[in-house]
C-alpha cells in the first residue's frame, strides 16, 4: 500500500513539476456569464534572470478587467475596442481592457509571485473549451512567451511556451 | 589564280577568327553542369489540389528539353507550356489532376552543352504507389555517342591534324595523304552524327528516333552544335589544303589546325570551366599541340616506313618542333585537369577523376616511347640508319595505338561531370518553401551539406504578402538521430530578409526545419518542414 502511495506521490510531484515551470492560472475552471478572479502564478524568471515585466493579453469576450495593483510594481492597462459588443448590467459594452502590464519590479528567480486581475466572462464564450490568457514575461532584455495556444487536436502539453488557459464550464 | 587562293584564305581565317572571337566571348557566367536546387512542390510533397504551376530552380540558366507528367497510371503527358526566368523553369499545369502520386520528370540542357535530368514526387491528396519512370541508361544510345566522339578526334586530329603536318612538315612528301584523307571523311560522316546523337540525349530519345527532325534541330541548338559545325569547317578546310593548289596548302593546313582549337572550345567541360579567359585558350592551345603531334605520326611513320627522299628531312622538322608543342600542350593540360579536378581525393573517388588516371597512365607510356624516339633513335634514323627507322615506324604505330585509345579515354568523359562541377553542385544552397495558413518561409541553407552552414529566410503571410515578424527562431530537429534540437535566433540584416549565421549542422539526412515567427507581442506562427541535408 505504502509503495502504491509513494508511486503515485512520485507521479505526482513528477507530474506537477513539468506544469509549474509555466506561467499558470491558479483556478483552471470557471463558469461562463460569471466573474472569474485570475491569478498568473509566475514560478521563475527568464533563464534565471530576474522578471521585470508580466503583461497579458485579454481575450476577446472577456470584460470589465480589473488588475490588482501590486507594490513595487507599475500597473497599466491597455483599452481598446471589441470585436463584439456586450452587454453589461443593462449597459452595452464595446471597448474596454485589451491588455495589463506590471512592469517596473524585480521577480527574481528564486522566488515566487503571482499577479491578479478580476474580469466578467461573458455568456457568449464557448462553454466546453478553453480560454486563453496570453503572457509575456520580461526579464530585462530577455523574455518568455507564454503565448502558444494549442491547434485543433494538437496536445497542449506538447507546446513549449504554452499561454495560461481556463475550461469554460455552463453558466450557472 | 594565286592571288584568288590567298584572298579566299584570307576570307577564311578572317570568319574562323569572327567564330573563335565569338565562343571566347559569349558566355561570362559561371557554367557547369546544371543542378536542381529548388523545387514547387517540393520532392515528395502531398498537396490538397493541383497546383496551377510548377517550378524548377537550377544553380544556373537553362534551357529545357522535355518536360513530362508521369499521372498515378502511369500515362505521360507532356508539358509543353513553360517560361525561362533567370535560373527558374515555371510550367504551367492547366490540367486537373486526380488524386495520387504524381511524377514530374524533367530534362534540361545547361551551357556546357550536356543534358542533365531527373524527377521529382508530388502526391494529390494522399500518396499512392509512385507510376514508374524509366531512368536507366540507355546504353545503345551511349555507345553511339562514345563512338561518334571517338571518330569526331580521328577526323579532327589525325585528319585535319594530319592535313597540317603533311603541309608544314613533310615538304615533297605524299606518304600518308591517303590515310589523312580517308581520317577527314571519317570526321565528315562522324562530325553530323554526332549532332544527331547529340540530340537524342538532349531529348533523351532511343536511337531508333534519329530520323526525326527535332532531334537534329535540339542538338543543334546545344553548344555541341557549335562544335560540329565549326569542325566541319575545320575538316573542309583540311581536305582542301590536302587537294587544293600546292601554294594555298600551308594556310588552308593553319586554318583548319585553328578550327579545330575552335571547335573543341565551343563546348565540353573543360571550355565550360571557370576561369573562361584561362581555360578557353588553355583548350585551344592543348587540342591544336595535340593536333600537331598525332597528326604527324602516321605520315611520318609511313614516310619512315617507305624510306621516302623526304623522310629524315620530315622527321628533323618534326623532331625539331615536338619538344616546345609538346611542352606547352602538356602545361595546358595540367592546368585543366587541376581546375577540373580541384582536390586530389577526386581523383579516385569520381568517375572524372578515374578517367584522367587511365589517361595519365596511357600518357606515361605514350611520353616514354616519344623519349625514346626522340632522344634515342631519332639522331641514328636521321644519320639513315634503316634498322633504327624501321624500330621508329614500329614505335611510331604504338604511340598511334596509345594515341587512340587516349581518344577512347577522352570521349568518355562527355558522361562524367568534373569534380569541379560536382562540387558547385554540392555547395549549392538547399532551398525549400514552408506554406502554412497564417505564414510562409523560403528557407535556404547555404552550403546545402553538413557541417558549418548559413541559413537565410524571407518570412510571409500566408497570401504571399509582407510579413514584419518581430522575432524569429530557427529550430532544426531530428528525432531519430539523438541529437537536440538546435534553436538560433535570426538576425535581421536589413535586407528584409531574416539570417542565422555560424550553424553548424552535425549530420547529413532529413532534418525538420521549424521557424518560430513572433507576429505580434502575443502571437507567434510555428511553421515546419523537412529538409535534406546532403553529405
Amino acid at each position: 500500500m505504502n509503495k502504491y502511495l509513494l508511486a503515485a506521490g512520485t507521479l505526482l510531484v513528477l507530474g506537477t513539476n513539468a506544469a509549474s515551470a509555466h506561467i499558470t492560472l491558479e483556478a483552471q475552471e470557471a463558469a461562463v456569464g460569471s466573474t472569474y478572479k485570475a491569478v498568473l502564478r509566475v514560478p521563475h524568471g527568464c533563464d534565471g534572470k530576474a522578471t521585470t515585466a508580466v503583461r497579458v493579453q485579454i481575450p476577446e469576450g472577456v470584460i470589465a478587467v480589473k488588475p490588482m495593483p501590486k507594490p513595487g510594481w507599475t500597473l497599466q492597462t491597455k483599452k481598446g475596442k471589441y470585436e463584439n459588443s456586450y452587454q453589461l448590467y443593462g449597459q452595452a459594452v464595446t471597448d474596454g481592457v485589451k491588455e495589463v502590464d506590471w512592469s517596473g519590479g524585480s521577480l527574481p528567480d528564486e522566488f515566487y509571485d503571482e499577479f491578479v486581475f478580476r474580469a466578467t466572462l461573458t455568456a457568449d464564450l464557448p462553454v466546453g473549451q478553453k480560454l486563453y490568457f496570453p503572457v509575456v514575461q520580461e526579464c530585462g532584455d530577455a523574455a518568455e512567451r507564454w503565448i502558444e495556444i494549442p491547434a485543433a487536436g494538437q496536445d497542449e502539453d506538447a507546446l513549449e511556451n504554452p499561454a495560461p488557459g481556463i475550461k469554460l464550464t455552463p453558466k450557472k | 589564280m594565286a592571288g584568288t587562293t590567298t584572298k579566299l584564305v584570307g576570307w577564311i581565317a578572317g570568319g574562323l577568327l569572327a567564330i573563335a572571337f565569338i565562343v571566347m566571348a559569349s558566355t561570362s557566367q559561371a557554367f557547369a553542369h546544371a543542378a536542381l536546387i529548388k523545387t514547387d512542390p517540393a520532392d515528395g510533397a502531398v498537396l490538397a489540389q493541383a497546383p496551377a504551376r510548377f517550378s524548377l530552380t537550377f544553380s544556373e540558366p537553362v534551357s529545357p528539353l522535355v518536360l513530362t507528367l508521369v499521372k498515378p497510371d502511369g500515362t505521360p503527358v507532356p508539358l509543353t507550356s513553360f517560361r525561362l526566368s533567370d535560373q527558374t523553369v515555371e510550367i504551367d499545369n492547366s490540367r486537373a489532376l486526380k488524386s495520387g502520386t504524381h511524377v514530374l520528370s524533367w530534362r534540361v540542357i545547361s551551357a556546357d552543352g550536356h543534358p542533365v535530368g531527373g524527377s521529382l514526387l508530388f502526391s494529390i491528396g494522399a500518396p499512392s504507389e509512385p507510376p514508374v519512370v524509366s531512368e536507366a541508361v540507355d546504353w545503345p544510345q551511349r555507345s553511339a555517342i562514345w563512338i561518334g566522339k571517338v571518330f569526331l578526334y580521328i577526323g579532327l586530329f589525325l585528319g585535319v591534324g594530319g592535313a597540317f603536318a603533311l603541309a608544314w612538315l613533310a615538304g615533297d612528301d605524299r606518304a600518308g595523304q591517303r590515310f589523312v584523307t580517308a581520317a577527314i571523311l571519317c570526321g565528315l560522316v562522324a562530325a553530323p552524327l554526332s549532332l544527331g546523337f547529340q540530340g537524342l540525349d538532349a531529348l533523351g530519345a532511343p536511337l531508333s528516333h534519329l530520323a526525326q527532325p527535332v532531334i537534329w534541330r535540339t542538338g543543334l541548338g546545344t553548344s555541341f552544335g557549335w562544335t560540329v559545325l565549326i569542325a566541319l569547317i575545320a575538316l573542309g578546310l583540311g581536305l582542301l589544303s590536302l587537294g587544293g593548289p600546292r601554294a594555298a596548302a600551308r594556310p588552308l593546313a593553319l586554318a583548319g589546325l585553328a578550327g579545330l582549337g575552335i571547335a573543341l572550345v565551343a563546348s565540353g567541360h573543360a571550355s565550360a570551366a571557370e576561369p573562361q579567359w584561362l581555360t578557353r585558350p588553355l583548350v585551344f592551345v592543348h587540342d591544336a599541340g595535340i593536333a600537331f603531334w598525332a597528326g604527324a605520326l602516321v605520315p611520318l611513320g609511313l614516310a619512315l616506313k617507305r624510306q621516302t627522299v623526304g623522310a629524315v628531312a620530315f622527321l628533323r622538322r618534326f623532331s625539331w618542333t615536338i619538344l616546345p608543342v609538346v611542352a606547352v600542350l602538356a602545361a595546358a593540360g595540367v592546368v585543366l585537369a587541376i581546375i577540373q579536378v580541384q582536390t586530389p581525393p577526386a581523383l579516385i573517388g569520381t568517375a572524372y577523376g578515374r578517367l584522367l588516371l587511365v589517361k595519365l597512365a596511357l600518357l606515361v607510356f605514350l611520353f616514354t616511347l616519344a623519349a625514346v624516339n626522340r632522344w634515342k633513335l631519332t639522331a641514328s634514323a636521321e644519320a639513315g640508319s634503316t634498322e633504327v627507322q624501321r624500330r621508329l615506324t614500329r614505335s611510331i604505330g604504338v604511340e598511334l595505338l596509345i594515341v587512340l585509345a587516349i581518344f577512347g579515354v577522352a570521349a568518355g568523359w562527355r558522361f562524367t561531370p568534373p569534380p569541379r562541377a560536382l562540387a558547385i553542385a554540392a555547395a549549392q544552397p538547399v532551398s525549400i518553401h514552408i506554406h502554412a495558413l497564417q505564414a510562409m518561409a523560403d528557407l535556404s541553407i547555404t552550403p546545402g551539406h553538413a557541417g558549418p552552414v548559413a541559413a537565410s529566410m524571407i518570412i510571409m503571410t500566408g497570401d504571399f504578402g509582407p510579413l514584419d515578424a518581430r522575432e524569429v527562431t530557427l529550430v532544426l530537429s531530428k528525432p531519430d538521430s539523438g541529437i537536440e534540437p538546435l534553436k538560433r535566433a535570426a538576425t535581421k540584416p536589413g535586407d528584409g530578409s531574416w539570417r542565422v549565421d555560424k550553424l553548424v549542422i552535425p549530420v547529413p539526412g532529413r532534418w525538420t526545419v521549424r521557424l518560430d515567427i513572433l507576429v505580434s507581442d502575443f502571437e507567434m506562427v510555428k511553421i515546419e518542414a523537412p529538409v535534406d541535408i546532403r553529405p
